[in-house]
Order: structure tokens, then sequence, then C-alpha cells
């Protein structure tokens, strides 16, 4: 009785050294405080307050810092050593500036609105090089000519099918849009089968997205601003959606069309090269993703990097890779400060754009 | 003129006119088309609804009928095909010429001498069969001012 008295007066000795481990000097100075909803109802403050309230909040906020660092790096005059790259003759990669900005995004992105604030991105000229993939070319095109619809995710496909309605997630668009695009894409591929036979043109996606840029004529569309811009469009799977389906059905009309894919890696490949520092942007997973990373490692790696996506990295693909993993390819600088922001980007991109590009541009266009 | 030229009536064999047209959806399997300019027999069609590729479309396969080579094409459904107009005729198969004519008669008895024994196997059983002294009827194929010994069968009523 008396030894069991004793030990409910005081814990073990083991125990207590297990839970009570004392705390050693750390280095943590960023403590965690969200939103003051005293001061009222204040957007930028709110924004900006995500970056100390934790999690993916937290992550938003360094993606934020990881994008003005490369807006800031593009302000800079280019090293007078590099010079002004004055003998490219292409000047869709011709150096621009002191952060050559990639851009790359799945076809998903164009599909949804976030396809208007890439559009702001090109039309402003606040980044230099876009990787995407078929759909997220056409998609723009096809806006241009009949909209896309809010659906919602529970439409049942069968259903949909039958009456001739295709579904991107939560997103809904009529196989008449289809036919609109393919009424307006098949004279251009018409002449462009003639530009080859009768010039020699050597087509390659770019060159491709450039002249149906030009053909749309409308402010509307992202790819009419980037051939405005000299914004090269890159997408080496360009024949694996809608775009692909019409060159397919083409080929029997009018065959002897050649699309060349490394041309373009070519193009992109040296911009990367000849970039005096790179930044990437990348909204989703797949081609997109590697391809800008890949560009950059022909440069020893990007000095800025930031992902956006919900892809997980346990099965190994690329899409799920946290840029750290970037960093062991040599895709990624050592020194650099990446940052993945694992969220839907239809919900983020839009502010962190604003937080940045457009603070950046609005800033410099009120001067 | 135009206007004229195209309410001219045209009857009999030489004025016909070679093809006509039908909706690409109409056609069937076995049936005749026009693929890239030449008469073909259709031995494939499939058919891709409306969707993400644009328009319905029909993705035919043809062999053309008088020289057995395979040509494709693909046709939105509401287009409109040719379909050339096909004549089949027997003929009694009666001498070969030493410079490869066929002599041969049709059932009226007008007798023609203005088509050469066909290439590849086809010949070469004519030839065989004809040297043997078999009764032969050559059946001829015509289309778009084309025409060609396709098949040969032993005429058995009057051989017994």
């Amino acid at each position: 009785m008396a030894t069991n008295s004793n030990e409910t007066a005081s814990a073990p000795q083991k125990a207590a050294d297990a839970v009570f481990v004392p705390t050693q000097e750390h280095g943590f100075n960023n403590k965690v405080q969200g939103y003051d909803w005293s001061q009222g109802l204040d957007y930028g403050k709110l924004i900006g307050s995500y970056i100390t309230t934790g999690f993916q909040a937290t992550t938003f906020g360094l993606a934020v810092n990881e994008v003005n660092k490369m807006l800031a790096k593009r302000a800079e005059p280019i090293p007078e050593s590099l010079g002004l790259d004055e003998f490219e003759e292409d000047l869709f990669i011709k150096r621009k500036s002191n952060c050559t900005i990639f851009l790359g995004y799945t076809s998903n992105m164009c599909s949804s609105g976030i396809r208007d604030t890439i559009k702001f991105l090109v039309q402003n000229k606040l980044v230099d090089c876009i990787v995407t993939t078929a759909g997220g070319v056409e998609e723009d095109f096809i806006k241009c000519l009949a909209p896309t619809f809010v659906g919602n995710f529970e439409l049942k496909g069968s259903t949909l099918r039958e009456s001739g309605i295709n579904r991107i997630g939560n997103l809904v668009i009529p196989n008449d849009n289809y036919c609109k695009f393919e009424d307006w894409v098949m004279p251009l591929l018409d002449e462009m089968v003639t530009e080859q036979k009768e010039k020699g043109t050597k087509w390659t996606p770019s060159r491709i997205i450039e002249k149906l840029g030009r053909a749309i004529n409308n402010p509307e569309s992202v790819y009419y601003w980037a051939a405005v811009n000299n914004i090269p469009v890159f997408s080496p799977a360009l024949t694996d959606g809608s775009l692909g389906d019409m060159m397919y059905f083409h080929s029997y009309k009018n065959p002897g069309l050649v699309v060349d894919i490394l041309e373009d890696l070519k193009r992109l490949n040296t911009m990367a090269v000849k970039a005096s520092n790179s930044g990437m942007v990348i909204l989703g997973g797949g081609l997109i993703k590697h391809h800008i990373c890949n560009a950059n490692l022909m440069r020893n790696g990007a000095d800025f990097a930031v992902f956006i996506n919900t892809a997980c990295d346990f099965d190994g693909s690329d899409s799920g890779a946290k840029p750290d993993e970037a960093v062991s390819w040599g895709k990624i600088k050592k020194d650099a400060t990446p940052v993945k922001v694992c969220a839907d980007a239809s919900l983020v991109f839009p502010i962190l754009v604003a937080e940045t590009f457009a603070k950046h541009h609005f800033a410099s266009t009120s001067k | 003129m135009a206007e004229l030229e195209d309410t001219q009536f045209e009857s009999g064999d030489s004025g016909a006119s070679a093809t006509f047209p039908m909706q690409c959806s109409a056609l069937r399997k076995n049936g005749f088309v026009m693929l890239k300019s030449r008469p073909c027999k259709i031995v494939e069609m499939s058919t891709s609804k409306t969707g993400k590729h644009g328009h319905a479309k029909v993705h035919m396969v043809g062999i053309d009928i008088f020289n057995g080579k395979k040509l494709e094409d693909i046709c939105p459904s509401t287009h409109n095909m040719d379909v050339p107009v096909v004549k089949r005729e027997d003929f009694t198969l009666i001498d070969i010429s030493g410079d490869g004519f066929l002599s041969m008669m049709n059932d009226n008895g007008d007798l023609r001498e203005d088509l050469k024994v066909p290439d590849g196997d086809l010949g070469t059983q004519i030839r065989a069969d004809f040297e043997n002294g078999r009764e032969l009827l050559c059946t001829v194929l015509k289309a778009c001012g084309e025409e060609c010994v396709i098949a040969v069968k032993a005429n058995t009523a009057a051989e017994k």
C-alpha cells in the first residue's frame, strides 16, 4: 500500500522524461496568425495573412513571394556580359528580359475561366513562353466561336452523350462547338498544306498555334495575343485533342501536312539556355510540367519555380513530384526556393496573379 | 448556255452520267462509291457520331473495281458522295487474237473485239481454259467509261 500511494504522488521519472522534453533553441520566428476580422473586410490583408495561417495558405504565401522574386529579377537590367541577343532572328525566342518566365498549364485550365487570367498575362507580356497541351490550345479558339457552360460534377455521362454534351469536371461543352471549330479550322489546315508544298514551310506546333492565333483575330483569345506579342506557345502533343482529330480527318481529304516537334524543342531549349535567369509557373502536371522543367535542365536548372497542382508523389509520377525531386535532376537550381502549392489552380491562380503579376503590372502602368 | 446544258436530257449509254450523287450516310457496305475519282466497291464502313472531333463522319475503305487497289476516305455524313453507274454483262468467248484481244459475243449476237485479256491470274486462267477447248463466259464490268473482264466461268450449259 505504501509504495502504491508513493507512485500516485509523483509520476515515474521515465514517463516524465518522455513527455516533458525541454524545448531547445529553435529558429522558428513566424508566429501563426490568421486574419484579424476586427479590421473589417480587406481582401488584400486577408490574402496577406495566408503566409502565417499555415498549411497550404502558408505555401500559397511562399508562392506569392517566389513569383515576386521572378518579377523583381525580370525588372533588373540584363547583364552587359550577356548582351541583347541581337543575333537572334527568331523574335519569339529572343531574350527579352533578365528573367525568362515559362508558364505551363493543362487543358482544363483553358476550359475554365483561368483562361482569362492567362490571357491577361499574355496580353501584357508578363510571361515569355507558354507550354500547354492540345486542349489548352483548341479550347481557347473554340471559346471564341461558342461558349463553354457551367454544369456540375454529377451530370450523368450516358445522358450527356445522348444529348451531345461533353463534360470537363463541372463544365460542359456542346458538340456543336466542335462542329463550329471544325468549320473554322479545316480551311486553315488546307492553307498550311498549300504553304508547305509551295513555300516549303516547316510547320511545328508553335508555328501552327501562331498561325491559328492570328487567324482567330479576337482579343479574347490567349493565342491571338501570344502571336501579336511574339510569345511562343509550345505544345509537343498538339495532335492529342480535337485539333488532332481535325488533322486526322483532314489528312484523308488533303494529305501531306508534316508537323515537326523537334524544331520546336530546339526553340524551347534555346530559350532556356540563353535566359539570363529563368522562372517556371506550372499549373497541373504531366507533359506541360516536365517539358518546362526539362528545358530548364539545359541551363542547369531554373532559378525560380512555382508548381500548383493536386498530384501526389508516392507513385513516382513526375506530375506529383515535389520541386526537390527536380533539383536532383538539375531542373531547378540547388539554391533556389521553389514552392509547390497543393491546391486546385482554379481557386489559387487568380489570387496568385493578383498578388504578383497584376500588382506589378498595374503599378507600372499607373506610373 | 449553262442552263441549256443543264437541262439536256440524257438517254442511252453514251450520254448517260457516269456517276450520281448519294448522301454519305445512305451508302452501304458492298455498294459502289467513287473514292479519289476511282470507282470502288465499299468493303469497310464505319461511322462516328458528332463529338469532340466535330461533325458526324463516315469512314470508308473501297477496292478499285478495275485495278483492285485499296482506297480510303472520310466524309461528313451529310455530304454527298458520287456513286458510279456500274454495268455488268456476260459475253461468250469466241477467240483470243495474237495481240491479246478477246473476241466475244453477247446474248444478242453482237460481237466485240475491243477488250484485252486481263493481266494476272485471271488472264492466265482464261488462256489456259480457252486452249483446253472450254466454252467460257466472261463477265465484263463497265463504269466511268472503263471496261474490263473481271471474272470468267465455264459455260457448262453449252459444254454439255
